[in-house]
Protein backbone atom coordinates (compact mmCIF):
# COMPACT_ATOMS: atom_id res chain seq x y z
CA UNK A 1 0.00 0.00 0.00
CA UNK A 2 1.01 3.51 0.10
CA UNK A 3 1.97 2.73 -3.55
CA UNK A 4 1.69 6.41 -5.39
CA UNK A 5 0.14 6.76 -8.54
CA UNK A 6 0.56 8.23 -11.54
CA UNK A 7 -1.55 11.63 -11.53
CA UNK A 8 -5.27 10.84 -12.86
CA UNK A 9 -5.70 11.37 -16.15
CA UNK A 10 -7.85 14.08 -17.39
CA UNK A 11 -11.69 13.66 -16.57
CA UNK A 12 -13.32 12.31 -18.85
CA UNK A 13 -17.65 11.62 -18.37
CA UNK A 14 -18.55 8.45 -17.48
CA UNK A 15 -14.71 6.95 -17.95
CA UNK A 16 -12.76 4.22 -16.61
CA UNK A 17 -11.01 7.13 -13.81
CA UNK A 18 -14.26 7.34 -12.15
CA UNK A 19 -13.30 6.81 -8.41
CA UNK A 20 -16.83 6.35 -7.44
CA UNK A 21 -19.80 5.48 -9.44
CA UNK A 22 -23.43 5.09 -7.92
CA UNK A 23 -26.09 4.50 -9.69
CA UNK A 24 -29.81 4.79 -8.69
CA UNK A 25 -28.68 3.59 -5.09
CA UNK A 26 -31.35 3.00 -2.50
CA UNK A 27 -30.91 1.59 0.81
CA UNK A 28 -33.85 0.66 3.02
CA UNK A 29 -34.57 0.15 6.25
CA UNK A 30 -36.61 -2.48 8.05
CA UNK A 31 -38.02 -0.89 11.66
CA UNK A 32 -39.45 -4.63 12.35
CA UNK A 33 -35.79 -5.24 13.57
CA UNK A 34 -34.86 -2.38 15.34
CA UNK A 35 -35.98 -2.65 18.52
CA UNK A 36 -34.74 0.22 20.35
CA UNK A 37 -37.52 2.44 20.90
CA UNK A 38 -38.35 2.60 24.19
CA UNK A 39 -41.77 0.48 25.90
CA UNK A 40 -43.44 4.09 25.61
CA UNK A 41 -43.27 4.05 21.68
CA UNK A 42 -43.86 0.62 21.10
CA UNK A 43 -46.99 0.76 23.38
CA UNK A 44 -47.74 4.05 21.60
CA UNK A 45 -47.84 2.35 18.23
CA UNK A 46 -50.31 -0.42 19.45
CA UNK A 47 -52.66 2.29 20.17
CA UNK A 48 -52.12 4.36 17.29
CA UNK A 49 -52.20 3.21 13.62
CA UNK A 50 -48.85 1.68 12.53
CA UNK A 51 -46.60 3.46 10.78
CA UNK A 52 -45.03 2.44 7.61
CA UNK A 53 -42.38 -0.29 9.04
CA UNK A 54 -40.31 0.12 6.14
CA UNK A 55 -38.31 3.39 5.07
CA UNK A 56 -35.96 4.53 2.31
CA UNK A 57 -32.78 6.48 4.10
CA UNK A 58 -31.52 6.63 0.47
CA UNK A 59 -33.41 6.42 -2.93
CA UNK A 60 -32.55 7.31 -6.84
CA UNK A 61 -29.45 8.46 -5.79
CA UNK A 62 -26.87 8.88 -8.27
CA UNK A 63 -23.23 9.80 -7.21
CA UNK A 64 -20.44 9.64 -9.52
CA UNK A 65 -17.03 10.87 -8.76
CA UNK A 66 -13.52 11.15 -11.00
CA UNK A 67 -10.38 10.71 -9.28
CA UNK A 68 -9.24 14.21 -8.30
CA UNK A 69 -12.70 15.99 -7.19
CA UNK A 70 -14.16 16.81 -4.12
CA UNK A 71 -17.45 16.48 -3.06
CA UNK A 72 -19.77 18.09 -0.17
CA UNK A 73 -22.54 16.11 0.71
CA UNK A 74 -24.58 18.69 2.68
CA UNK A 75 -28.81 18.30 4.47
CA UNK A 76 -30.44 18.51 7.36
CA UNK A 77 -30.34 15.43 10.17
CA UNK A 78 -31.56 12.14 8.92
CA UNK A 79 -31.41 13.08 5.20
CA UNK A 80 -29.02 9.84 4.32
CA UNK A 81 -26.03 11.52 4.25
CA UNK A 82 -24.06 9.19 6.58
CA UNK A 83 -25.84 6.57 4.98
CA UNK A 84 -24.54 7.42 1.28
CA UNK A 85 -21.21 7.33 2.91
CA UNK A 86 -21.17 3.73 5.11
CA UNK A 87 -22.61 2.55 1.34
CA UNK A 88 -19.68 4.13 -0.51
CA UNK A 89 -17.36 2.82 2.53
CA UNK A 90 -18.67 -0.79 1.63
CA UNK A 91 -20.23 -1.00 5.30
CA UNK A 92 -23.61 -1.39 3.88
CA UNK A 93 -25.24 -3.63 0.50
CA UNK A 94 -27.58 -1.44 -1.25
CA UNK A 95 -31.02 -2.32 -1.33
CA UNK A 96 -31.31 -0.79 -4.71
CA UNK A 97 -28.87 0.17 -7.82
CA UNK A 98 -25.50 -0.53 -7.65
CA UNK A 99 -22.03 1.16 -6.61
CA UNK A 100 -18.79 1.16 -7.69
CA UNK A 101 -15.47 2.38 -5.90
CA UNK A 102 -12.30 2.37 -7.96
CA UNK A 103 -9.10 2.84 -5.39
CA UNK A 104 -8.33 2.14 -1.94
CA UNK A 105 -11.17 3.93 0.67
CA UNK A 106 -10.44 5.41 4.46
CA UNK A 107 -13.04 6.82 5.88
CA UNK A 108 -12.94 9.14 9.28
CA UNK A 109 -16.30 8.49 10.49
CA UNK A 110 -17.37 9.90 13.76
CA UNK A 111 -14.52 9.81 16.24
CA UNK A 112 -14.75 7.66 19.34
CA UNK A 113 -16.21 4.49 18.87
CA UNK A 114 -14.12 1.34 18.11
CA UNK A 115 -11.27 0.91 20.56
CA UNK A 116 -11.40 -2.09 22.88
CA UNK A 117 -10.95 -0.53 26.63
CA UNK A 118 -8.60 -3.22 28.15
CA UNK A 119 -6.05 -2.91 25.38
CA UNK A 120 -3.36 -0.40 25.26
CA UNK A 121 -3.05 1.98 22.93
CA UNK A 122 -0.51 0.16 21.19
CA UNK A 123 -2.73 -3.14 20.89
CA UNK A 124 -5.38 -1.58 19.78
CA UNK A 125 -3.36 0.24 16.60
CA UNK A 126 -2.48 -3.37 15.80
CA UNK A 127 -6.22 -4.73 16.53
CA UNK A 128 -7.52 -1.26 14.35
CA UNK A 129 -4.86 -2.15 11.50
CA UNK A 130 -5.92 -5.65 11.38
CA UNK A 131 -9.27 -4.69 11.13
CA UNK A 132 -9.01 -2.27 8.61
CA UNK A 133 -7.34 -5.33 6.82
CA UNK A 134 -3.49 -3.84 6.57
CA UNK A 135 -0.74 -5.67 6.76
CA UNK A 136 0.48 -6.47 9.59
CA UNK A 137 4.41 -5.33 8.48
CA UNK A 138 2.39 -2.28 7.43
CA UNK A 139 0.53 -1.32 10.42
CA UNK A 140 4.21 -1.86 12.35
CA UNK A 141 5.59 0.77 9.96
CA UNK A 142 3.25 2.78 10.76
CA UNK A 143 3.04 2.55 14.48
CA UNK A 144 5.90 5.28 15.14
CA UNK A 145 4.18 8.10 12.85
CA UNK A 146 0.50 7.32 14.37
CA UNK A 147 2.02 7.54 17.83
CA UNK A 148 3.84 10.17 17.47
CA UNK A 149 1.36 12.29 15.98
CA UNK A 150 -1.42 11.24 19.22
CA UNK A 151 0.53 12.96 21.30
CA UNK A 152 -0.57 11.17 24.45
CA UNK A 153 3.25 10.60 25.89
CA UNK A 154 3.55 7.18 27.97
CA UNK A 155 -0.40 6.43 27.99
CA UNK A 156 0.22 4.24 24.50
CA UNK A 157 1.37 1.96 26.62
CA UNK A 158 -1.50 2.14 29.16
CA UNK A 159 -5.26 0.62 28.81
CA UNK A 160 -7.64 2.97 26.83
CA UNK A 161 -10.02 2.92 29.69
CA UNK A 162 -7.53 4.73 31.41
CA UNK A 163 -7.64 7.61 28.57
CA UNK A 164 -9.35 11.38 28.63
CA UNK A 165 -11.87 11.42 25.95
CA UNK A 166 -9.40 14.13 24.36
CA UNK A 167 -6.89 11.25 24.07
CA UNK A 168 -8.94 8.76 22.85
CA UNK A 169 -9.91 11.34 19.90
CA UNK A 170 -6.23 12.14 19.25
CA UNK A 171 -5.43 8.33 19.18
CA UNK A 172 -8.34 7.73 16.78
CA UNK A 173 -7.67 10.53 14.10
CA UNK A 174 -4.26 9.90 14.71
CA UNK A 175 -4.80 6.27 13.35
CA UNK A 176 -7.29 7.45 10.99
CA UNK A 177 -5.27 9.04 8.97
CA UNK A 178 -2.27 7.36 8.91
CA UNK A 179 -3.12 5.48 5.82
CA UNK A 180 -2.67 7.38 2.90
CA UNK A 181 -5.84 6.31 0.53
CA UNK A 182 -6.92 6.92 -2.98
CA UNK A 183 -10.39 7.79 -1.44
CA UNK A 184 -11.19 9.84 1.49
CA UNK A 185 -14.86 9.50 3.39
CA UNK A 186 -14.98 12.01 5.79
CA UNK A 187 -17.97 12.41 8.22
CA UNK A 188 -18.13 15.38 10.69
CA UNK A 189 -14.61 14.61 12.14
CA UNK A 190 -13.87 18.02 13.25
CA UNK A 191 -16.00 18.70 16.01
CA UNK A 192 -13.95 16.89 18.18
CA UNK A 193 -10.91 17.29 20.28
CA UNK A 194 -9.72 20.17 22.53
CA UNK A 195 -9.41 23.74 20.44
CA UNK A 196 -5.88 23.17 19.77
CA UNK A 197 -6.34 19.58 18.72
CA UNK A 198 -8.84 20.64 15.97
CA UNK A 199 -6.48 23.36 14.28
CA UNK A 200 -3.84 20.96 14.13
CA UNK A 201 -6.46 18.08 12.80
CA UNK A 202 -7.88 20.29 10.64
CA UNK A 203 -4.56 21.13 9.36
CA UNK A 204 -4.31 17.42 8.29
CA UNK A 205 -7.48 17.12 7.02
CA UNK A 206 -6.93 19.95 4.62
CA UNK A 207 -3.61 18.33 3.44
CA UNK A 208 -5.72 14.85 3.01
CA UNK A 209 -7.98 16.41 1.04
CA UNK A 210 -5.36 17.90 -1.18
CA UNK A 211 -3.32 14.84 -1.97
CA UNK A 212 -6.34 12.00 -1.85
CA UNK A 213 -7.44 11.59 -5.42
CA UNK A 214 -10.61 11.73 -4.56
CA UNK A 215 -12.98 13.56 -1.70
CA UNK A 216 -16.27 12.90 -0.51
CA UNK A 217 -17.15 15.00 2.63
CA UNK A 218 -20.42 15.20 4.84
CA UNK A 219 -20.78 18.66 6.90
CA UNK A 220 -22.74 20.95 8.47
CA UNK A 221 -19.94 23.63 8.36
CA UNK A 222 -20.66 25.17 4.46
CA UNK A 223 -17.59 27.29 5.01
CA UNK A 224 -15.47 23.70 4.36
CA UNK A 225 -18.19 22.60 1.63
CA UNK A 226 -17.44 26.38 -0.26
CA UNK A 227 -13.45 26.11 0.28
CA UNK A 228 -12.49 22.49 -0.34
CA UNK A 229 -15.48 20.45 -2.54
CA UNK A 230 -15.54 21.49 -6.18
CA UNK A 231 -19.12 20.23 -6.25
CA UNK A 232 -21.54 19.16 -4.07
CA UNK A 233 -25.01 17.46 -3.80
CA UNK A 234 -28.03 18.48 -1.18
CA UNK A 235 -29.73 15.58 0.33
CA UNK A 236 -32.91 15.81 1.96
CA UNK A 237 -35.50 12.62 2.84
CA UNK A 238 -33.17 10.30 0.97
CA UNK A 239 -32.99 12.23 -2.20
CA UNK A 240 -30.73 13.80 -3.97
CA UNK A 241 -32.64 17.86 -4.37
CA UNK A 242 -29.66 19.76 -6.28
CA UNK A 243 -26.14 18.85 -7.43
CA UNK A 244 -24.08 21.68 -8.93
CA UNK A 245 -21.43 24.20 -7.53
CA UNK A 246 -20.79 24.04 -4.31
CA UNK A 247 -22.12 27.62 -3.71
CA UNK A 248 -25.12 27.44 -5.73
CA UNK A 249 -25.89 23.72 -3.66
CA UNK A 250 -25.07 25.89 0.03
CA UNK A 251 -27.32 28.40 -1.11
CA UNK A 252 -29.85 26.17 -2.02
CA UNK A 253 -30.07 24.85 1.37
CA UNK A 254 -29.85 28.09 3.16
CA UNK A 255 -32.84 28.84 1.79
CA UNK A 256 -34.81 25.52 2.07
CA UNK A 257 -33.60 25.58 5.80
CA UNK A 258 -34.98 29.12 5.93
CA UNK A 259 -38.22 28.08 4.87
CA UNK A 260 -38.42 25.24 6.70
CA UNK A 261 -38.08 26.81 9.61
CA UNK A 262 -40.46 29.61 8.78
CA UNK A 263 -43.42 26.85 8.24
CA UNK A 264 -42.62 25.05 11.59
CA UNK A 265 -42.78 28.52 13.37
CA UNK A 266 -46.28 29.00 11.29
CA UNK A 267 -46.92 25.99 12.48
CA UNK A 268 -46.37 26.07 15.88
CA UNK A 269 -48.40 29.09 16.26
CA UNK A 270 -51.57 27.72 14.42
CA UNK A 271 -51.50 25.09 17.11
CA UNK A 272 -50.72 27.80 19.93
CA UNK A 273 -53.94 29.67 18.30
CA UNK A 274 -55.97 26.47 18.44
CA UNK A 275 -57.04 26.26 22.06
CA UNK A 276 -58.43 29.85 21.77
CA UNK A 277 -60.20 29.48 18.76
CA UNK A 278 -61.72 26.47 19.91
CA UNK A 279 -63.18 27.81 22.86
CA UNK B 1 -11.03 1.93 14.55
CA UNK B 2 -12.83 4.99 12.53
CA UNK B 3 -11.16 4.06 9.02
CA UNK B 4 -12.47 1.90 6.57
CA UNK B 5 -9.84 0.59 3.50
CA UNK B 6 -11.14 -1.35 0.66
CA UNK B 7 -8.87 -3.20 -1.53
CA UNK B 8 -8.36 -1.84 -4.74
CA UNK B 9 -11.73 -2.57 -6.66
CA UNK B 10 -14.96 -3.18 -5.24
CA UNK B 11 -18.77 -2.96 -6.78
CA UNK B 12 -21.68 -4.18 -4.56
CA UNK B 13 -25.23 -4.48 -6.33
CA UNK B 14 -28.49 -4.62 -4.56
CA UNK B 15 -29.52 -8.75 -3.92
CA UNK B 16 -27.66 -11.52 -2.70
CA UNK B 17 -25.61 -14.02 -4.60
CA UNK B 18 -26.57 -17.99 -4.24
CA UNK B 19 -25.20 -20.35 -1.14
CA UNK B 20 -22.13 -21.62 -2.56
CA UNK B 21 -20.90 -18.55 -3.77
CA UNK B 22 -21.39 -17.13 -0.15
CA UNK B 23 -19.76 -19.94 1.17
CA UNK B 24 -16.82 -19.46 -0.98
CA UNK B 25 -16.61 -15.78 0.70
CA UNK B 26 -16.72 -16.91 3.94
CA UNK B 27 -13.71 -19.07 3.49
CA UNK B 28 -11.65 -17.02 1.36
CA UNK B 29 -12.75 -14.00 4.44
CA UNK B 30 -11.63 -16.51 7.28
CA UNK B 31 -7.98 -17.60 5.45
CA UNK B 32 -7.23 -14.07 4.94
CA UNK B 33 -7.95 -12.67 7.96
CA UNK B 34 -5.91 -15.19 10.02
CA UNK B 35 -4.20 -12.42 11.70
CA UNK B 36 -7.20 -10.35 13.03
CA UNK B 37 -8.76 -13.47 14.69
CA UNK B 38 -5.33 -13.83 16.32
CA UNK B 39 -5.85 -10.45 17.79
CA UNK B 40 -9.14 -10.97 18.67
CA UNK B 41 -7.89 -14.28 20.71
CA UNK B 42 -4.97 -12.61 22.45
CA UNK B 43 -7.30 -9.54 23.31
CA UNK B 44 -10.28 -11.70 24.47
CA UNK B 45 -7.77 -13.72 26.93
CA UNK B 46 -6.08 -10.50 28.09
CA UNK B 47 -9.37 -9.28 29.07
CA UNK B 48 -10.92 -12.25 30.64
CA UNK B 49 -9.92 -11.55 34.27
CA UNK B 50 -8.05 -8.55 34.12
CA UNK B 51 -10.55 -7.42 36.78
CA UNK B 52 -10.87 -9.64 39.29
CA UNK B 53 -8.17 -10.59 41.98
CA UNK B 54 -7.14 -13.93 40.60
CA UNK B 55 -7.33 -13.24 37.39
CA UNK B 56 -6.54 -16.17 35.65
CA UNK B 57 -6.66 -18.10 38.16
CA UNK B 58 -10.30 -18.81 37.48
CA UNK B 59 -10.65 -20.30 34.96
CA UNK B 60 -8.47 -23.12 37.21
CA UNK B 61 -10.80 -22.45 39.66
CA UNK B 62 -14.05 -22.45 37.72
CA UNK B 63 -14.21 -26.18 36.88
CA UNK B 64 -13.36 -27.49 40.19
CA UNK B 65 -15.88 -25.75 42.39
CA UNK B 66 -18.49 -26.67 39.40
CA UNK B 67 -17.17 -29.99 40.26
CA UNK B 68 -17.63 -29.89 43.88
CA UNK B 69 -21.32 -28.47 43.71
CA UNK B 70 -22.41 -31.33 41.77
CA UNK B 71 -20.47 -33.97 43.55
CA UNK B 72 -22.37 -32.63 46.73
CA UNK B 73 -25.46 -31.97 44.92
CA UNK B 74 -25.40 -35.50 43.72
CA UNK B 75 -23.93 -37.42 47.15
CA UNK B 76 -27.08 -35.94 48.20
CA UNK B 77 -30.06 -37.37 45.75
CA UNK B 78 -29.01 -40.13 44.94
CA UNK B 79 -26.76 -42.46 47.01
CA UNK B 80 -25.86 -45.09 44.28
CA UNK B 81 -23.18 -43.23 41.95
CA UNK B 82 -20.36 -44.29 39.91
CA UNK B 83 -16.54 -45.23 41.70
CA UNK B 84 -14.65 -42.16 41.64
CA UNK B 85 -17.60 -39.93 40.85
CA UNK B 86 -15.43 -36.48 40.84
CA UNK B 87 -13.24 -37.40 37.92
CA UNK B 88 -16.96 -39.12 36.00
CA UNK B 89 -18.40 -35.65 36.01
CA UNK B 90 -15.37 -33.76 35.96
CA UNK B 91 -15.20 -35.19 32.46
CA UNK B 92 -17.90 -33.88 31.87
CA UNK B 93 -17.59 -30.29 32.98
CA UNK B 94 -14.73 -29.34 31.28
CA UNK B 95 -16.17 -29.62 27.72
CA UNK B 96 -19.38 -28.08 29.14
CA UNK B 97 -18.24 -25.55 30.63
CA UNK B 98 -16.32 -24.13 27.18
CA UNK B 99 -19.34 -24.91 24.98
CA UNK B 100 -21.87 -22.37 27.25
CA UNK B 101 -18.75 -19.90 26.97
CA UNK B 102 -18.88 -20.33 23.38
CA UNK B 103 -22.79 -19.94 23.47
CA UNK B 104 -22.72 -16.87 25.85
CA UNK B 105 -20.11 -15.16 24.38
CA UNK B 106 -20.77 -16.48 20.83
CA UNK B 107 -24.44 -15.12 21.09
CA UNK B 108 -23.57 -11.25 21.77
CA UNK B 109 -19.71 -11.40 19.28
CA UNK B 110 -21.62 -9.30 17.08
CA UNK B 111 -23.82 -7.32 18.67
CA UNK B 112 -20.98 -6.46 21.20
CA UNK B 113 -19.23 -4.65 18.06
CA UNK B 114 -21.83 -2.45 16.77
CA UNK B 115 -19.98 0.62 16.67
CA UNK B 116 -17.12 -1.04 14.95
CA UNK B 117 -19.34 -2.18 12.18
CA UNK B 118 -21.06 0.83 11.54
CA UNK B 119 -17.87 2.19 10.77
CA UNK B 120 -15.43 -0.11 9.24
CA UNK B 121 -16.12 -2.43 6.65
CA UNK B 122 -14.49 -6.06 7.21
CA UNK B 123 -15.62 -9.42 7.33
CA UNK B 124 -17.91 -10.04 10.00
CA UNK B 125 -17.30 -13.85 10.36
CA UNK B 126 -14.21 -13.45 12.32
CA UNK B 127 -16.01 -12.63 15.32
CA UNK B 128 -17.93 -16.10 16.52
CA UNK B 129 -14.50 -17.60 15.45
CA UNK B 130 -12.57 -15.67 17.37
CA UNK B 131 -14.65 -16.07 20.42
CA UNK B 132 -15.02 -20.28 20.09
CA UNK B 133 -11.43 -19.89 19.50
CA UNK B 134 -10.33 -17.80 22.61
CA UNK B 135 -12.31 -20.17 24.62
CA UNK B 136 -10.66 -23.21 22.96
CA UNK B 137 -7.88 -21.78 25.31
CA UNK B 138 -9.72 -21.42 28.35
CA UNK B 139 -10.71 -25.20 27.69
CA UNK B 140 -6.96 -25.54 27.54
CA UNK B 141 -6.22 -24.16 30.81
CA UNK B 142 -9.12 -26.47 32.51
CA UNK B 143 -6.83 -29.53 31.42
CA UNK B 144 -4.47 -28.09 34.39
CA UNK B 145 -6.82 -28.95 37.44
CA UNK B 146 -7.45 -31.97 35.15
CA UNK B 147 -4.30 -33.63 35.52
CA UNK B 148 -4.12 -32.54 39.21
CA UNK B 149 -7.48 -33.87 39.97
CA UNK B 150 -6.04 -37.52 38.10
CA UNK B 151 -3.04 -37.66 40.55
CA UNK B 152 -6.02 -38.50 43.15
CA UNK B 153 -6.98 -41.18 40.87
CA UNK B 154 -3.70 -42.61 39.91
CA UNK B 155 -5.18 -45.63 38.58
CA UNK B 156 -7.15 -43.93 35.79
CA UNK B 157 -4.20 -42.48 34.09
CA UNK B 158 -3.29 -43.68 30.57
CA UNK B 159 -2.04 -42.85 27.09
CA UNK B 160 -5.71 -42.58 26.05
CA UNK B 161 -5.44 -39.27 27.75
CA UNK B 162 -3.59 -38.22 24.49
CA UNK B 163 -7.17 -38.42 23.01
CA UNK B 164 -8.43 -35.35 24.54
CA UNK B 165 -7.05 -32.45 21.44
CA UNK B 166 -8.87 -34.82 19.04
CA UNK B 167 -12.28 -34.72 20.80
CA UNK B 168 -11.81 -31.28 21.70
CA UNK B 169 -11.24 -30.51 17.55
CA UNK B 170 -14.49 -32.72 16.70
CA UNK B 171 -16.37 -30.30 19.24
CA UNK B 172 -15.04 -26.94 18.36
CA UNK B 173 -16.19 -27.86 14.53
CA UNK B 174 -19.63 -28.32 16.48
CA UNK B 175 -19.26 -24.83 18.67
CA UNK B 176 -18.44 -22.74 15.64
CA UNK B 177 -20.98 -23.93 13.84
CA UNK B 178 -23.49 -23.27 17.24
CA UNK B 179 -21.49 -19.59 17.56
CA UNK B 180 -21.76 -18.05 14.00
CA UNK B 181 -25.81 -19.33 14.14
CA UNK B 182 -26.23 -17.81 17.31
CA UNK B 183 -23.92 -14.61 16.87
CA UNK B 184 -26.14 -13.53 13.39
CA UNK B 185 -29.31 -14.62 14.61
CA UNK B 186 -29.02 -12.21 18.14
CA UNK B 187 -28.53 -9.40 15.64
CA UNK B 188 -32.04 -9.40 15.01
CA UNK B 189 -33.81 -11.27 17.45
CA UNK B 190 -32.30 -10.16 20.74
CA UNK B 191 -33.93 -12.32 22.87
CA UNK B 192 -31.90 -15.25 21.84
CA UNK B 193 -29.06 -14.49 24.82
CA UNK B 194 -31.86 -14.73 27.31
CA UNK B 195 -33.48 -18.29 25.48
CA UNK B 196 -30.11 -19.57 25.04
CA UNK B 197 -29.44 -19.24 28.74
CA UNK B 198 -32.34 -21.61 29.39
CA UNK B 199 -31.75 -24.13 26.90
CA UNK B 200 -28.11 -24.48 27.43
CA UNK B 201 -29.27 -25.72 31.14
CA UNK B 202 -32.10 -28.37 30.23
CA UNK B 203 -29.52 -29.71 27.40
CA UNK B 204 -27.24 -29.90 30.19
CA UNK B 205 -29.55 -31.96 32.43
CA UNK B 206 -30.59 -33.63 29.20
CA UNK B 207 -27.30 -34.96 28.48
CA UNK B 208 -25.05 -38.16 29.72
CA UNK B 209 -23.49 -35.49 32.19
CA UNK B 210 -24.37 -36.60 35.80
CA UNK B 211 -25.54 -39.96 34.71
CA UNK B 212 -24.02 -42.25 32.17
CA UNK B 213 -26.56 -43.16 29.01
CA UNK B 214 -26.70 -46.93 30.03
CA UNK B 215 -28.58 -45.80 33.38
CA UNK B 216 -31.32 -44.81 31.22
CA UNK B 217 -32.00 -47.94 30.54
CA UNK B 218 -33.50 -48.77 33.72
CA UNK B 219 -35.88 -46.04 33.70
CA UNK B 220 -38.69 -47.82 32.63
CA UNK B 221 -40.20 -45.25 31.03
CA UNK B 222 -37.20 -44.55 28.31
CA UNK B 223 -36.78 -49.03 28.38
CA UNK B 224 -40.89 -49.18 26.34
CA UNK B 225 -40.15 -45.61 24.35
CA UNK B 226 -36.92 -46.75 22.23
CA UNK B 227 -37.16 -43.51 20.35
CA UNK B 228 -36.29 -41.40 24.28
CA UNK B 229 -32.87 -43.57 23.94
CA UNK B 230 -32.25 -43.17 20.49
CA UNK B 231 -32.73 -39.42 20.43
CA UNK B 232 -30.30 -38.97 23.84
CA UNK B 233 -27.35 -41.17 21.82
CA UNK B 234 -28.14 -39.20 18.40
CA UNK B 235 -27.66 -35.77 21.05
CA UNK B 236 -24.14 -34.07 20.25
CA UNK B 237 -22.99 -34.05 24.12
CA UNK B 238 -23.91 -37.63 24.43
CA UNK B 239 -21.31 -38.84 22.24
CA UNK B 240 -18.26 -35.43 23.75
CA UNK B 241 -18.98 -36.40 26.76
CA UNK B 242 -19.14 -40.31 26.38
CA UNK B 243 -16.05 -39.83 24.15
CA UNK B 244 -14.27 -37.27 27.00
CA UNK B 245 -15.20 -39.89 29.66
CA UNK B 246 -13.85 -42.86 28.25
CA UNK B 247 -10.35 -41.51 27.65
CA UNK B 248 -10.32 -39.54 31.06
CA UNK B 249 -12.09 -41.78 33.39
CA UNK B 250 -12.67 -45.23 31.97
CA UNK B 251 -15.82 -47.04 30.25
CA UNK B 252 -19.14 -44.84 31.76
CA UNK B 253 -20.84 -47.22 33.36
CA UNK B 254 -17.50 -47.44 35.38
CA UNK B 255 -17.07 -51.01 34.46
CA UNK B 256 -14.10 -50.83 33.02
CA UNK B 257 -10.73 -48.53 32.86
CA UNK B 258 -10.16 -46.08 29.93
CA UNK B 259 -9.77 -47.14 26.40
CA UNK B 260 -10.08 -45.02 23.18
CA UNK B 261 -13.31 -43.65 22.23
CA UNK B 262 -15.55 -44.70 19.71
CA UNK B 263 -14.35 -43.17 16.35
CA UNK B 264 -16.70 -43.86 13.97
CA UNK B 265 -19.13 -41.96 16.13
CA UNK B 266 -17.01 -38.97 16.21
CA UNK B 267 -16.51 -39.29 12.74
CA UNK B 268 -20.05 -39.09 12.21
CA UNK B 269 -20.23 -36.40 14.48
CA UNK B 270 -17.73 -34.36 12.84
CA UNK B 271 -19.01 -34.77 9.90
CA UNK B 272 -22.47 -33.69 10.68
CA UNK B 273 -20.60 -30.37 12.48
CA UNK B 274 -18.87 -29.69 8.92
CA UNK B 275 -22.03 -29.69 7.34
CA UNK B 276 -23.38 -27.20 10.31
CA UNK B 277 -20.68 -25.18 9.61
CA UNK B 278 -21.21 -24.35 5.97
CA UNK B 279 -24.80 -23.88 7.13
CA UNK B 280 -24.49 -21.49 9.56
CA UNK B 281 -21.76 -19.31 7.40
CA UNK B 282 -24.02 -19.24 4.64
CA UNK B 283 -26.78 -18.31 6.74
CA UNK B 284 -24.34 -15.59 8.19
CA UNK B 285 -23.34 -14.36 5.16
CA UNK B 286 -27.06 -14.25 3.78
CA UNK B 287 -27.71 -11.78 7.07
CA UNK B 288 -24.27 -9.71 6.99
CA UNK B 289 -25.65 -6.94 4.98
CA UNK B 290 -28.13 -5.80 7.21
CA UNK B 291 -26.00 -5.85 10.56
CA UNK B 292 -24.92 -2.30 9.96
CA UNK B 293 -28.44 -1.24 9.11
CA UNK B 294 -29.73 -2.89 12.20
CA UNK B 295 -27.22 -2.80 14.91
Amino acid sequence: MLRRRTPAPPRTPAGATDAIVASNLGVQYDLRFNRKRPMREALAKVITRHPPERFWALRHVDVRLAHGESLGVIGPNGAGKSTLLQVLAGIMRPSEGSVEVRGAVSGLLTLGAGFDQELSGRENILLGGAFLGLDDKVTRELMPGIVEYADIGAFIDAPIKTYSSGMRARLGFSIATAVDPDILLLDEVLSTGDATFREKSKARVIDLVRSAKAVVLVTHDMSWVEEYCNRAILLEKGQVIIEGPPAEVVETHLNRTEMARVEREAAARGAGLDPRIAS
Amino acid sequence: MFASRRSAVYREVSGTPGPLALLGEAIGEVLSRRRLIRYLVSADMKKRGSDTVLGNLWWILDPLLQMVVYVIFVTIISPRHQDDYPLFIFAAILPWKWYSSVVADGVVSVVMQAGLIRQIAFPKIVLPIAVTTANLVGFGWGLVPLLGLMLFFPHRISVYLLWIPVIAFVQYVFSIATAMFLAAANVFFRDLGNIAGHLLRLWWFLSPSLFSLDQLENISFIKNRPWIQALAEANPFAVLFTAYRTVIYGSPDGKGPPAAPDLGQLLALLAGSVVLVALAAIVFKRLEPNFAKVL
